[in-house]
């Protein structure tokens, strides 16, 4: 009997707890979503309120009163002050401050995610719940495409009053980076602290002394690409053998991601294989003749062997890792990266890894926009922007997206201390204005460098995960910034300074990414279907007009609907 | 049956975990019929399955998936089976023991591991092995790109399927060849057999029965073609590698605003498939073994 009872209890808890478990309402089920009461946020109406509450009933009185006392935000790599460099500080520094400016305490969440995965993590923390439930973005970073995909989904809150109200706008520098975002009725959907930035194209130093050439000699596609055979067959490391290339880059078209011809302009030069506003009309560059050269031009070069092969799979990492590799032999000359801080991180990491190091920071010139590039877009491409995003909860009350918007986005340009902390990361963590001496690489004589500072000069400190590197920035680049610090506290780096002038005095902008219905369906599609193309041309596969051939035989109509919409 | 109550009453609990944890999930399968993505969640009835019907690459992921899948099983059932008769017939147990071990522990390796090593052996450029040794010898002039070319890609495949798992499938075979009665042998030396005309008449004979329950086994399972696809295949070798999983896969996770509802219907199909040919191999099994696999 005994055996029963304890049988029958036993069985009863085990019923009653899994039960509990499966209780939770919410479970990804997307017909709530915009429907649900805020459990990350707390507003006077609906405090006691933590079950399905229909928006229309919302209180605008007590909407008023609306508290944001947790943000949940969704990053990615740009914000380079990771878990594992001094994150937490951040964290506990941007609550202090913001808590101190919205008078009430504010719980930080940063969500990291994996840059790569990025674009798919975020579709599925999207998909898979709904506002107000923890770990629901309240507020995110995207690219630009990113940015245009989401930007027809109704998710994304206008943030135009907001803006334009916002303290900051007396500060701004650059008001046409966020002006041009906006919708033809004037909505905005993203913000951009920053200007885009772009890619420059990096030569080595080492490599053209050896060829005896000089980044001056290189003023056409024909001058650079001579440079590109030089390198890949006249042994510019010197170890007596073959194996080395012209140049590498993360794709030989990165048509994922806007400006797409950006890791290898001298080639693609006027094209810009998606679709871009010519004269006021939409049209699919991908189509034109200038992809159709583009591609021959890349095809010619991956037969002559100038271009390294691993281009084709190569993320930015591998592609950045290979260039600077201690293993000069089966390196490149040539890599198209961004500029101002990646000048100083690609010289950084050509030291650590020893190479050129007779050349100090001289080791990497940077090639002027060559011929072809000035006569079609004149310059090096400004990408657009990357911009933050706040979701809408669709309850048609604006006072959450407010809330996020003064937390976040307002307090983000104060050029002050929160501003900082975006721009340099926590201080006495990443940056300190106390007297401090330091040494980097000490155990290594001829690259130890030691660094002095007095009390109230402003300095970066060595990055926490990396004692032999001083830090750079956090995820705002103080020279790109729209709204300039106003505390005066700026990182005299001269050859991020030079990275910058260089680039600034010789980009472009991006064309304005295009954005419909259609587009958003298929884009991914799409976007394989032209790299296929693309890699097998450049392969050898197909010639480029075949490829576009078969491009339009697949794509035609669906490319045509999405020019009529875009055209309305 | 009320005599038990108590055994029961005591799987009662396990019966509710099972039902929870592996068949609520399931429930997940209505959104085959739903039209859903971001803030888009409404009943389409059958239209994600015409949508798929419709679909080129759909199709050409079904069929890649059956023809490798297919082709993978019966190259390395044969290779296991040519490497276990190998294994057998080695008299010094050192050496049949050591290269037991050595084929053995490819399989352990994951298969990003697996891929990560060949794409560099195999790549194009100077730092290539296979290729810059091919040149060296004067094999080759110019070098090959193996995993990019649609007409390498399965060949390749295959051939690293074969060193991955030969090793692991000996396994069941050699258990199986232990057990063939020695007095087969010894008949066979008395009538005057060389050793291939044991191999040949004593020893394939003996394994032929097993050979066909691991077909069987593995034919049920033909549609799970995932994760050594996955690490190997890219954009320019779709037309012969993308299967159906790597197809959700790229419908589910690559897209910016991906419908889950079409790849759910994908999923679905798929698993349909796959239960219907796990009844196939149930019953196919019954009749040459006496007895069927679930």
């Amino acid at each position: 009997m005994k055996k029963k009872v304890l049988s029958v209890l036993l069985a009863s808890a085990m019923v009653l707890s899994l039960v509990a478990c499966g209780s939770e309402e919410g479970s990804g089920d997307a017909a709530s979503t915009g429907s649900e009461a805020s459990n990350t946020t707390d507003s006077a109406a609906t405090s006691t309120d933590t079950g399905s509450s229909d928006a229309a009933t919302t209180e605008p009185a007590a909407a008023e009163e609306f508290v944001l006392d947790n943000l949940y935000i969704v990053v990615d790599g740009t914000l380079t002050a990771t878990v594992d460099s001094g994150q937490a500080e951040f964290e506990a520094q941007w609550e202090e401050a913001v808590g101190e400016k919205l008078g009430h305490p504010i719980d930080l969440h940063i969500n990291q995610i994996d840059h790569s995965g990025y674009t798919s993590t975020v579709s599925q923390l999207l998909a898979t719940s709904t506002p107000g439930e923890e770990g629901y973005p309240d507020a995110m970073i995207m690219s630009a495409s990113m940015f245009r995909e989401y930007s027809t989904t109704g998710i994304l809150w206008d943030m135009a009053d907001a803006y334009a109200n916002a303290e900051f706008q007396s500060r701004v520098t650059l008001p046409s980076v966020n002006e041009n975002m906006k919708t033809a009725d004037g909505k905005l959907y993203g913000f951009a602290p920053t200007y885009g930035n772009g890619c420059v194209t990096y030569i080595k130093q080492s490599w053209l002394d050896a060829v005896g050439m000089s980044v001056d000699d290189i003023k056409t596609f024909d001058d650079y690409y001579n440079m590109l055979k030089a390198f890949t067959e006249q042994d510019p490391d010197g170890n007596g053998s073959d194996g080395t290339y012209g140049v590498i880059a993360a794709g030989f078209g990165k048509l994922d991601e806007a400006p797409f011809i950006n890791y290898m302009p001298e080639f693609w030069q006027g094209a810009y294989p998606s679709f871009y506003q010519k004269d006021g009309q939409w049209v699919d560059g991908f189509t034109e003749q200038a992809t159709i050269d583009a591609l021959a031009r890349l095809a010619q070069a991956y037969a002559d062997g100038v271009i390294d092969p691993d281009t084709e799979e190569a993320g930015t990492k591998q592609a950045r890792e290979k260039f600077f590799s201690n293993d000069q032999s089966t390196s490149e000359g040539v890599f198209t990266y961004w500029a101002g801080t990646w000048l100083r991180t690609l010289t950084n990491n050509m030291s650590k890894n020893e190479v050129d190091d007779d050349l100090g920071d001289d080791r990497l010139v940077q090639l002027p926009p060559i011929k072809e590039i000035k006569d079609t877009w004149g310059g090096y491409i400004n990408r657009e922007a990357p911009v933050w995003v706040i979701t809408d909860d669709g309850d048609g009350d604006n006072t959450r997206e407010q809330a996020i918007f003064d937390a976040l986005l307002e307090t983000m340009l104060d050029g002050d201390r929160v501003q900082t902390l975006w721009t340099y990361g926590a201080e006495d963590v990443h940056w300190s204005i106390h007297a401090e001496e330091f040494t980097t690489n000490a155990d290594d004589p001829e690259k130890k460098k030691d660094y002095s500072y007095e009390e109230g000069q402003f300095h970066l400190k060595q990055s926490p995960n990396d004692p032999n590197t001083v830090w750079k920035k956090n995820h705002l680049d103080a020279v790109l910034v729209i709204a300039p610090l106003t505390n005066g506290y700026v990182d005299n780096d001269d050859l991020v300074t030079k990275g910058n002038q260089f680039f600034t005095t010789n980009c472009v902008d991006a064309p304005a990414a295009a954005a419909c219905e259609t587009l958003t369906n298929v884009q991914s599609d799409l976007v394989d279907y032209k790299k296929a193309l693309m890699n097998s041309v450049v392969a050898g596969e197909m010639t480029p007009e075949d490829a576009i051939a078969d491009y339009n035989d697949e794509w035609g109509d669906t490319v045509e609907q999405i020019l009529s919409e875009l055209n309305q | 049956m009320w005599n038990a109550r108590g055994y029961y009453l005591m799987f009662l609990p396990v019966f509710i975990y099972v039902l929870i944890v592996y068949y609520w999930p399931m429930l997940g399968v209505r959104y085959a019929f739903y039209d859903y993505s971001i803030k888009n969640f409404e009943f389409i009835g059958l239209e994600n399955f015409k949508s798929m019907f419709s679909t080129k690459d759909f199709w050409r992921a079904f069929s890649n998936t059956l023809q490798i899948s297919v082709i993978k099983l019966l190259i390395t059932t044969f290779t296991s089976v040519l490497v276990s008769v190998f294994l057998n017939e080695m008299g010094n147990m050192f050496a049949k023991k050591t290269l037991q071990t050595i084929i053995y522990l490819p399989h352990f390796m994951s298969w990003a591991v697996v891929a990560a090593i060949f794409t560099l052996f195999l790549s194009k450029s100077s730092s290539g092995f296979i290729n810059e040794t091919l040149k060296s010898w004067g094999v080759i002039s110019k070098s090959i790109d193996f995993l990019h070319s649609k007409d390498w890609w399965r060949p390749i495949y295959y051939i690293i399927n074969i060193w991955k798992e030969t090793g692991w499938g000996t396994v069941i075979f050699l258990a199986t060849l232990s057990g063939i009665n020695p007095e087969l042998y010894e008949a066979a030396d008395i009538d005057g057999a060389s050793r291939m005309q044991k191999i040949w008449n004593v020893t394939v004979p003996a394994l032929a029965n097993t050979v066909l329950i691991v077909l069987i086994l593995n034919l049920a399972k033909v549609m799970n073609l995932f994760e050594s696809v996955f690490v190997l295949y890219n954009t320019r070798v779709y037309k012969v590698a993308d299967v159906i999983s790597t197809y959700i896969y790229r419908e589910s996770f690559m897209s910016a605003i991906p419908n889950y509802g079409y790849t759910t219907a994908v999923g679905l199909f798929k698993s349909v498939v796959g239960c219907i040919l796990v009844l196939i191999c149930n019953e196919a099994s019954k009749r040459v073994r006496g007895r069927g696999i679930i």
